[in-house]
């Protein structure tokens, strides 16, 4: 017999405990496996999905007037790639179908718009366009468009017609994008709790089996074999348990994910092909490194975690390291530094939250009689021993909770956002050559129109204030021009005001800045602030600061009175709700004094209820995900938790021989099992909530430049607590039954641990 | 005879449409379901007895159900390297019309009839090919008899110049990096194959109403990869149209069109099914003087195969009309030439020795 | 007060080993009145733990019965037996086994004081026992802290703390050395006899049997 094989007779034994082992690193590599497959998922449909909306371009005629089947046929007999889009409004529930020709459009290629095949000409929103056709036949109101691929040049296009931007939904800008940096930070986390598992049945193993290592070292064979060997079981474990780990958590990853595509897909109106599954090899050799180090590490490492056995050192260690992550976080110098300053926080949360609970459980209970007593120093020794595991699943509430605040805050600042940006029932684009003024005019001699009002942007230059300037310099930023200033904006939620606001911005005494100019340049009310409108160059007070969700750039908010001549509006369009009136009439109204039939009309309410029905199942497969996790850091501490009470069975069995009741020692065992998770569960709850406050308060406007609101959720707390204390129940159902069994020798508490403190 | 072709986009059509029809499947409806059975009523199906008639014939056929018109041309760079070139432009009618009636309205996106349109220049062992695809009705894809006009977007092919018979016809394309823009002449009446222009296909009377203009002189500019070449050469031109041509069983065809240094000119196909393959062929002598062919006046046998990434071919031929005392070997030159479309089939150029010398070109399905 | 503490009749007692039923001991009787000490000697797997289980209602007699104090068991299994045992062994059975007889979380003075204080005893005494059994400087240590003797004699000392009518003792020098093996069954002894309480010993130790005042070898059992 070798050594190698002696070591592994203990699995002989006992092979429950190596199937514990190695389901815990496959529950782990399948949870690692499936979030950062949904996170990949996620990121590169968003990307291809931006991708889509921003890419597309149009062809309109020259003249205003709409574009017909006959300019297709056409400027595609002139050689040029055109694919029709006909849009067609139907009522409820069809909502917008949108008509497309897949033979006009096999010259995009793949970048075809709306071309995932043509099994998805089903009306969902695509179908063929002769079937869009005969709807706006029946009386459906349709819009024909002629879009071209977005390489095709100004210069390439005939001259009766222009280039025009097409824009196929809204574009949500970086709201994406910050939900996917906050994606990733979910994804660095789970791999440091599945380390964390890994490690805590590592250990639990290692004691298990400290038998075996002490008749091995009698025997003379030299702790640095046996712990090469160990290695060696090790990764031969992990290879074996990382492979279906990664298939269980590709399959977990398409059955959440499969709705994910298809949502953006309706938002975008855009294929999606982002289901690349990616090789084995990487997440394989990320498990396999991580799964070492997690066993490994403290042979090398200085910093101990503290361990299922063996003395608990450098908790002390968790005080400077917590005050020092918790300075980087607050006092965050760049993105790379703040995110350094969080793993450090968890770090000595790590080290401490088993030494605080046990120190907690402990606290009082001198005085308290010889039951209580030994209820609260069992508790510690649990605290301590269980460390791991505790930690663990702390670190899953605590991300559970922030996720789940940061989704319903994300979801509450798209609302906003929309809000902010679709406050009106309609929009319409003014044509390039057409004049504003005449479409305010005519919207001034309607009577019934409900509000309305004209926004106008273009850029600006804003003087820089900081004292130890160098003068003159100054910082490029938008302008945003509303005249006038009425209802529709009046609702903007201001982040910080003088008194009477909206007042003085209509009056053109006062400027309004995003809170992205106003972070960076450091505006407040009441701070004058300089800047040019085309060769004006203006001082007026900052009256309030906005906040504007998605945008990186600053943002000047003018009344369109003050602007002089000599400014150029990059993009002008009008806001209006129709009240009274039909929105077709006032379409023909406009497309009249602009001599134009070619208006861009958006449905302002459908496009939100699109938008929002996106987020909404987005926000669903994040908060599968964490669940998820839960589930796995409750199922770890489940596992753990029933086996290292089962090293203490004896113990427990005292309880029984001293003459209590077996429904006594349950009590005890119940107590005991949900106050540890319910513990874990409070402790989770300031690492949450500061978890929340980083992501929305730091991570953002670093990454960003603006901020999201923070917002708790109580009842949501109770909700893990409650899941938390399930879970201890749970544990002690499971011991019961264990103890329901025969008579424990006590020789069994000295040969599997258990007699810990 | 390309029937191949419109195999195309039969099966995108066919979706599109929500019709069950589409089979890919050759057993049961043939090389791109060319032997899906005709609904009699709607569809006009050619048969013995249908004459040819000019220049209507020259124009689309709204009653049929599949129509092409079909180029090939064996030219010569300046340089004096043999270059081969194809255009296709096929027809799929989803539904039939009467030509008397009205069209559809184009504001309506009808889809009542598919275009495709294929071009493919071989040269020096390369292959360039490209496809376009139109629904028909809206002008973006179409073909006239008089003045003789078939485009597909940027691609046409016109009568230029004045007069009827004395003008000649210009060919444009353009694909990916290459282009012709050629000057055909045409020589020569209208040759009709089979009987009167009724070309059986099979030996239970399924066939196609078939003709070709078998002398045409070129010459044009040829642009591969940013390269203009001169080139002048022959070529041949098809026009053919039914509703059904494949019965159910067979499975592709091997056509060949040959321009013998005698004046003779041989076009012959053969239908491979698993009873037995269907021969057929037309041999016009210089005099111009047609002789159609049964399947006892031709022998086609396989003489050497080559192996490439979409299949294995066959690319040496030896055939033989005994009748007219021509026994001729047909290769084709290195290289690949697949038309890789949406049903990909072999069209290369051949050249001819043996009993006659010459050259042509030659079509395999079904591979 | 009446001097019969502890009578087991016709007891019976087998378990399967594979499909064969092996009997650890049949129709076997006892009797211990109080003061009185009894040994139970035989090689291992001659059922002497088994049996101290049954005494104390641990496990359950095939058949016989079993009576202590006022107490008696004719082998029912329903929740008010269990209760009637349990509160026997909460205050007048101690029981002491070879090892692992303290709660590792509490020190050695807090374990008496539980065991005390379970058998509603006052927790007063319990820093004496500690004396008397000549670890009381180890009061505040915790078991892990302190050597098997040590142990051993907090043991005791939680035994002596609930006061009982019946100590049962199972090999409780079993994993000590002879010098220290001596100690504690002499302090077992001497208090046992103090306080007029019954003692059942387990053990290998004929010698130690020697000293109680019956001596039942079950490896020696009459067949019937």
């Amino acid at each position: 017999m070798t050594v190698f094989s002696a070591l592994l007779s203990h699995y002989r034994r006992h092979p429950l405990q190596l199937l514990a082992l190695a389901l815990m690193i496959v529950l782990a590599t399948m949870l690692w496996t499936g979030v950062s497959h949904l996170t990949d998922r996620a990121r590169a449909s968003l990307a291809q999905s931006e991708q889509a909306i921003a890419g597309q371009q149009q062809l309109v005629r020259e003249d205003g007037q709409a574009v017909s089947v006959q300019d297709f046929a056409d400027l595609r007999r002139q050689g040029l790639c055109v694919m029709p889009w006909l849009e067609v409004q139907r009522p409820s529930p069809e909502g917008r179908v949108i008509g497309v020709d897949p033979f006009a459009s096999a010259c995009f290629g793949n970048e075809a718009p709306g071309q995932a095949g043509v099994d998805a000409l089903n009306g969902e929103p695509f179908l063929d366009i002769a079937e869009a056709a005969e709807m706006v036949r029946q009386g459906s109101e349709g819009d024909l468009s002629l879009l071209v691929p977005v390489d095709v040049e100004a210069d390439a296009v005939p001259s009766d017609y222009r280039l025009k931007d097409f824009s196929m939904g809204p574009a949500t800008g970086e709201l994406g994008e910050s939900f996917l940096l906050n994606l990733d930070a979910l994804g660095v986390l789970v791999l440091l709790i599945t380390a964390l598992l890994v490690r805590s049945v590592y250990q639990l193993g290692l004691v298990q089996r400290r038998e075996s290592f002490t008749l091995l070292r009698r025997f003379g064979v030299p702790a640095a074999r046996v712990q090469g060997l160990l290695l060696t079981e090790m990764v031969g474990l992990t290879c074996v348990c990382v492979i279906p780990g990664i298939w269980l958590g590709r399959w977990l990853a398409e059955m959440l994910g499969a709705g994910f595509g298809q949502v953006l897909e309706n938002l975008f109106d855009a294929p999606l092909y982002a289901v690349d599954g990616g090789g084995f090899a990487m997440p394989a050799m990320i498990m396999v490194a991580v799964v070492l180090l997690a066993c490994f590490a403290d042979q090398r490492v200085l910093m101990r975690l503290p361990g299922v056995t063996g003395s608990v050192p450098a908790w002390w260690f968790g005080i400077p390291v917590l005050g020092l992550g918790l300075a980087m976080v607050a006092w965050p110098f760049t993105l790379g530094w703040l995110f350094v300053g969080i793993a450090l926080v968890f770090v000595a949360v790590g080290l401490l939250t088993p030494r605080l609970l046990s120190y907690v459980a402990q606290w009082g209970a001198e005085g308290a009689g010889a039951i209580t007593l030994w209820q609260r120093r069992e508790l510690a020794v649990l605290f301590r021993r269980l460390a791991l595991p505790v930690v663990a699943l702390q670190f899953a509430v605590a991300m559970v909770l922030a996720i789940q605040a940061l989704v319903t805050t994300f979801e509450d600042t798209f609302e906003r956002w929309l809000a902010q940006r679709l406050e009106a029932e309609f929009y319409v684009e003014v044509p390039v050559q057409a004049a504003a003024e005449d479409g305010v005019r005519y919207l001034e001699s309607l009577s019934g129109l409900g509000d309305w009002h004209l926004v106008q942007r273009g850029a600006t230059q804003v003087r820089q204030e900081t004292r130890r300037d160098r003068a003159g310099s100054s910082v490029a930023a938008d302008v945003f021009s509303i005249s006038p200033i009425g209802p529709l904006v009046m609702g903007w939620t201001l982040l910080d005001a003088v008194p009477d606001a909206w007042d003085k911005l209509a009056a053109g005494q006062g400027v309004m800045v995003n809170e992205q100019l106003a972070r960076r340049q450091g505006y407040r009310p009441a701070d004058p602030i300089g800047f040019t409108l085309g060769e004006q160059f203006l001082e007026l007070p900052v009256v309030g600061v906005y906040a504007d969700y998605g945008r990186p750039e600053g943002e000047i908010l003018v009344v369109g009175q003050i602007l002089p001549e000599t400014f150029t509006a990059r993009f002008q369009s009008l806001s209006l709700n129709p009240g009274a009136l039909p929105i077709a009439e006032i379409e023909l109204g406009l497309a009249a004094v602009w001599n134009n039939d070619n208006l861009t009309i958006r449905d302002n309410a459908s496009i939100r209820s699109l938008a929002s029905g996106v987020f909404d199942q987005t926000f669903l497969i994040t908060r599968a995900i964490t669940v998820l996790t839960l589930v796995l850091a409750g199922t770890s501490l489940l596992i753990m938790g029933w086996v290292f009470f089962t090293t203490r069975a004896w113990y427990y069995r005292l309880l029984f021989v001293w003459g209590l009741s077996r429904r006594e020692v349950a009590g005890q065992l119940r107590w005991l099992a949900m106050f540890l998770t319910g513990a874990v569960a409070v402790a989770a709850l300031p690492l949450g909530v500061w978890l929340t406050w980083v992501l929305v308060s730091r991570v953002n406007p670093l990454a960003f430049g603006w901020s999201l609101p923070m917002a708790v959720y109580p009842g949501f707390w109770l909700e893990m607590l409650a899941l938390c204390l399930m879970i201890g129940l749970a544990i002690a159902l499971l011991m019961r039954r264990q103890l329901g069994g025969g008579v424990p020798a006590p020789a069994m508490a000295n040969v599997t641990g258990g007699g810990e403190r | 005879m390309t029937w191949v072709i419109q195999t195309l986009r039969w099966g995108l059509m066919a979706i599109v449409l929500s019709l069950s029809a589409c089979s890919e499947t050759p057993g049961s409806a043939g090389f791109a379901g060319l032997a899906e059975q005709v609904e009699e009523e709607t569809f006009a199906q050619p048969a013995p007895g249908d004459r040819l008639r000019f220049p209507e014939d020259f124009g689309p056929h709204p009653r049929h159900r599949i129509e092409w018109w079909y180029l090939t041309a064996n030219l010569t760079t300046e340089q004096g390297e043999p270059l081969g070139l194809q255009w296709t432009q096929f027809r799929q009618a989803m539904v039939a019309r009467d030509p008397a009636g009205p069209a559809p309205e184009p504001d309506s996106w009808p889809l009542d009839a598919g275009w495709m349109a294929h071009a493919a220049v071989s040269f020096q062992g390369q292959h360039w090919f490209a496809e376009k695809l139109a629904r028909g009705d809206i002008g973006q894809a179409g073909a006239t008899a008089d003045p003789f006009e078939v485009w597909h977007d940027n691609w046409h092919l016109q009568v230029e110049g004045e007069g009827e018979g004395d003008g000649h016809w210009r060919l444009q394309v353009d694909g990916e990096g290459w282009s012709y823009d050629l000057r055909l002449t045409v020589n020569g009446e209208p040759v009709a194959h089979g009987e009167h222009g009724f070309s059986a296909k099979t030996a239970s009377g399924e066939g196609s109403m078939y003709f070709s203009l078998v002398d045409l002189v070129i010459e044009g500019e040829v642009t591969l990869g940013g390269e203009t070449f001169g080139v002048s050469g022959q070529g041949w031109f098809d026009r053919e149209w039914s509703s059904q041509f494949l019965k159910a069983g067979q499975q592709g065809w091997d056509w060949f069109a040959l321009h013998l240094e005698s004046g003779d000119k041989l076009m012959m196909f053969r239908l491979r099914e698993a009873g037995g393959d269907f021969l057929s062929g037309t041999w016009v002598t210089p005099e111009r003087e047609v002789f159609p062919l049964g399947p006892d006046g031709i022998r086609l046998e396989k003489i050497e195969q080559r192996d490439t990434a979409d299949g294995s071919v066959p690319v040496q031929w030896r055939i033989q009309v005994p009748g007219r005392q021509a026994d001729l070997n047909v290769v084709a030159p290195q290289g690949h030439y697949w038309n890789d479309g949406l049903f990909p089939y072999w069209e290369s150029p051949v050249s001819v020795t043996g009993s006659h010398q010459g050259e042509g070109y030659m079509e395999l399905t079904g591979y | 007060m009446v001097a019969s503490l502890l009578t087991a009749r016709g007891l019976n007692k087998q378990f399967r080993s594979g499909n064969q039923p092996v009997s650890v001991f049949r129709n076997l009787s006892l009797h211990l009145d109080r003061g009185e000490s009894l040994a139970l000697t035989g090689r291992s797997g001659s059922g002497k733990s088994t049996l101290l289980n049954i005494l104390c209602g641990l496990e359950k007699p095939g058949t016989g019965s079993v009576q202590v104090l006022d107490e008696v068991f004719e082998g029912d299994t329903d929740r008010q037996t269990e209760a009637r045992w349990a509160s026997l062994r909460r205050q007048q059975i101690g029981v002491v086994f070879q090892e692992a007889n303290l709660m590792p979380a509490l020190s050695l003075l807090d374990n008496v004081r539980l065991r005390a204080r379970l058998a509603g005893q006052s927790e007063d005494g319990c820093r004496d026992w500690l004396e008397r059994l000549r670890i009381g400087e180890l009061a505040g240590r915790y078991p892990d802290q302190v050597s098997g003797g040590q142990r051993q004699r907090a043991a005791l000392a939680m035994v002596f703390a609930m006061k009982p009518a019946l100590i049962l003792a199972d090999e409780p020098t079993g994993s000590l050395d002879r010098h220290t093996a001596e100690d504690v069954t002499g302090q077992l002894f001497d208090l046992q006899a103090r306080h007029g309480c019954g003692l059942i010993l387990a053990t290998h130790d004929v010698e130690l049997a020697t000293r109680c005042s019956h001596h039942l070898d079950l490896g020696h059992l009459p067949e019937n």
